[in-house]
């Protein structure tokens, strides 16, 4: 080899690759990406927070949520009249708020978590295969109609009957209605997806139907479809805790935070807070994982990474 | 041409036309009728016509990733539209193609790396070490570096991203890759970058290309041969060099003298097509060029003129008019200068090929 020839060769693939990305910059990774956005860091946190107490609620509970006391419609701290002892306040039967909302977040979010998981997954399951398997599409989607036609309070009110009060026909109830929710969302945005041609350059790659379901369509669709999970994950709490209002849903004594507020509503004019506290953790937990399910769906997404 | 490496005989793809509450098919767009070629090992043949005329159409039902009403299409000696979906897959390995749109027809959410590795450990090509090291000469192959391996696609602009599917292309080292339109959605100097090399990647690996565009430019660059399409059919097959210097068949002089398109105010051709594409739903009778032919006369009408052999300097020509030794008769063309943009075209193909060829 000549010295002109070993000069030549680095050169043609210079020229070959162009010039703005002759240094390899690296790519930050998605979680600090997120750590960037300051209203889901908060929101995360709040969340955090809350999932914290509702797990280590046994340890961090000040008083047993299921014991009266004599202090009834005791106000929070904060208020005239307020107990160093109660932070948040007694309800209408002397039991500490504080640790009411500690064990009602538990039994919410879990009823929560549960029935979002069960229906997102059945849900988008049936919306990816009925976008990959036209064929299968019109049938589904019918079945969805059905299905959407079903009021999820209505439905719970006949679990109910049938299995008895408690968390099991609430969390039915739930994952049910938002079955067809789920699968008319994830099909909109995997039949977005499957009209993309790299589907059909992975079959012409010879890619099997299941490889090219799952490193193809659902790689492509998960985040989005997430993001609704996330946001449909706040409804569902709103709906469990209209159940367990109607009286539907966990068996008193047990704390449920949406019961918690139905009961506090027969003293709302002498003691507000026994309503208003867990109606705001309610809020506060809808908003977060709206907020958090947005950013998440912002920094999982390359292509709007800039 | 020994024996070919692709035949393809009478490929014929109609979709049908649904309608109604009942859905029935009332009718169908006859995208593919009857289309029948050959190409050798290391050649291009390449597909030409106006928008939907069914080349894409063409690519796919060889590929079947549509697939075809009927006909055959041969690949080595084996019929690629009688096997089943388990040996299709299989024989992948040796069909490959390359989109037309460079932002869509890669997966956004893998790395290079990951798309160059599927084809390679789909098809047991390479496996551990030797496919990581197959990988980066893919990338080395293309004009690209290791370190882009580990990046998406959206990092890449368009010629970078044609060369990554140019690249998955190769992976499987393919007798045939498909380009449908390879080029169309890049800038003029990266069409240059990318025609030249899948030319260079023709010489040193001899796959077949079929080349499918509109751009007369481009397939006068790199095809041996070229078919013509309208409304489904092939019109006329020749070589290129008789193909653009002789056309056989008033369609391919109108395309020829149309393409590219000329600077608006310049004077246009006296026998210029006229007016839109008729529907592929409902061909003309006869010949489906005659509303807009020029030389039209009333057999056209009547009769379609089937593709026949005409005589030429290489023997292979093959046009399909009533009037085709008229039409090649005709002086005006050979005698027109090439129009000057696709002058100046081909004139940037061949500056970035010396380029290339002072620079490696
Ligand atoms: N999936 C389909 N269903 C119904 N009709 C189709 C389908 N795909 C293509 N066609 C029709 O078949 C004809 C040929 O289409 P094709 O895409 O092959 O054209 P083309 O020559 O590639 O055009 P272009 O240059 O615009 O890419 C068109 O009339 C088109 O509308
Ligand atoms: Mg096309």
């Amino acid at each position: 080899m000549t010295l002109a020839e070993a000069s030549t060769a680095p050169a043609a693939a210079a020229a070959a690759a162009p010039p703005e990305d002759a240094a390899p910059p690296r790519r930050k990774s998605w979680f600090r990406r997120l750590l960037r956005d300051k209203a889901a860091v908060a929101a995360m946190t709040v969340l955090g927070i809350i999932i914290f107490g509702a797990i280590f609620a046994p340890l961090l509970a000040t008083h047993d949520p299921y014991v009266n006391s004599r202090s009834v419609m005791t106000p929070p701290v904060w208020q005239a009249g307020g107990e160093a002892e109660h932070l948040l306040g007694t309800d209408g039967q002397g039991r500490d708020i504080f640790s009411r909302i500690l064990y009602g977040s538990r039994l919410t979010l879990l009823i929560g978590l549960v029935s979002v998981g069960i229906g997102g997954f059945i849900g988008s399951m049936i919306g990816l295969l009925s976008a990959f398997y036209t064929r299968l599409d019109a049938w589904l989607m019918r079945l969805m109609d059905m299905m959407l036609s079903f009021p999820a309070i209505l439905l719970g009110l006949a679990l109910v009957a049938v299995m008895g009060q408690g968390a099991v026909p609430v969390i039915i109830a739930l994952a049910v209605s938002s079955i067809p929710d789920c699968a008319r969302i994830s099909r909109g945005i995997a039949v977005g997806v499957m009209k993309m041609e790299f589907i059909e350059a992975g079959r012409a790659v010879g890619l099997s139907d299941r490889d090219l379901f799952r490193k193809y369509l659902l790689r492509n669709c998960i985040s989005s479809i997430m993001i609704f999970i996330s946001l449909r994950f706040g409804q569902v709490i709103l709906i469990g805790a209209a159940l367990s209002f109607l009286g539907l849903g966990a068996r008193p004594p047990m704390a449920e935070l949406g019961m918690m507020a139905s009961q506090g509503r027969d003293y709302l004019l002498f003691a507000p807070h026994i309503a208003v506290i867990p109606s705001v953790v309610i809020f506060i937990i809808v908003l977060c994982a709206n907020v958090a399910g947005d950013a998440l769906r912002d920094v999982l997404d390359p292509r709007l990474q800039a | 041409m020994s024996t070919p490496v692709l035949e393809v005989r009478n490929l014929t793809k109609h979709f049908p036309v649904k309608s109604g509450i009942f859905k029935r098919s009332t009718a169908a767009v006859q995208a593919v009728t009857d289309v029948s070629f050959a190409v050798g090992a290391g050649e291009t043949l390449a597909i030409v016509g106006e928008s939907g005329c069914g080349k894409s159409t063409t690519g796919r039902a060889l590929l079947r990733l549509l697939e075809p009403d009927s006909g055959e299409v041969v690949l080595d000696g084996e019929d690629v539209i009688a096997l089943s979906p388990s040996r299709l897959q299989g024989a992948r390995r040796h069909m490959q193609m390359v989109f037309q749109d460079p932002f869509g027809s890669l997966n956004p959410r893998m790395t290079v790396r990951e798309t160059l590795m599927e084809p390679i450990l789909l098809h047991r090509v390479a496996s551990g070490p030797a496919a990581d090291k197959m990988v980066s000469e893919l990338l080395k192959t293309v004009g690209l570096n290791d370190y882009h391996a580990e990046r998406y696609p959206h990092e890449f602009s368009g010629g970078q991203r044609q060369r990554i599917c140019i690249a998955r292309a190769l992976a499987t080292r393919p007798r045939l890759i498909v380009c449908d339109e390879p080029v169309s959605a890049l800038d003029v100097s990266v069409q240059a970058q990318i025609v030249n090399l899948l030319q260079d990647l023709q010489k040193q690996f001899g796959m077949a290309y079929v080349f499918i565009s509109h751009d007369l430019a481009v397939v006068r660059h790199i095809a041996k041969r070229v078919a013509v399409m309208y409304l489904g059919r092939i019109v006329e097959e020749a070589p290129a060099e008789e193909i653009f210097a002789t056309p056989r068949h008033p369609y391919t002089r109108a395309l020829i003298e149309a393409a590219p398109k000329p600077v608006p105010g310049a004077a246009e051709g006296r026998e210029m097509v006229m007016g839109d594409a008729p529907s592929a739903l409902r061909p003309p009778s006869g010949c489906a060029f005659h509303p807009r032919c020029p030389l039209a006369q009333d057999i056209c009408k009547r009769e379609r003129p089937e593709l026949r052999a005409m005589p030429s300097a290489s023997g292979t020509a093959a046009a399909a008019c009533h009037f085709a030794e008229t039409v090649a008769a005709m002086p005006a063309e050979s005698t027109r200068p090439t129009p000057e943009i696709l002058a100046r075209r081909l004139a940037v193909l061949a500056e970035a090929r010396a380029a290339q060829a002072a620079a490696g």
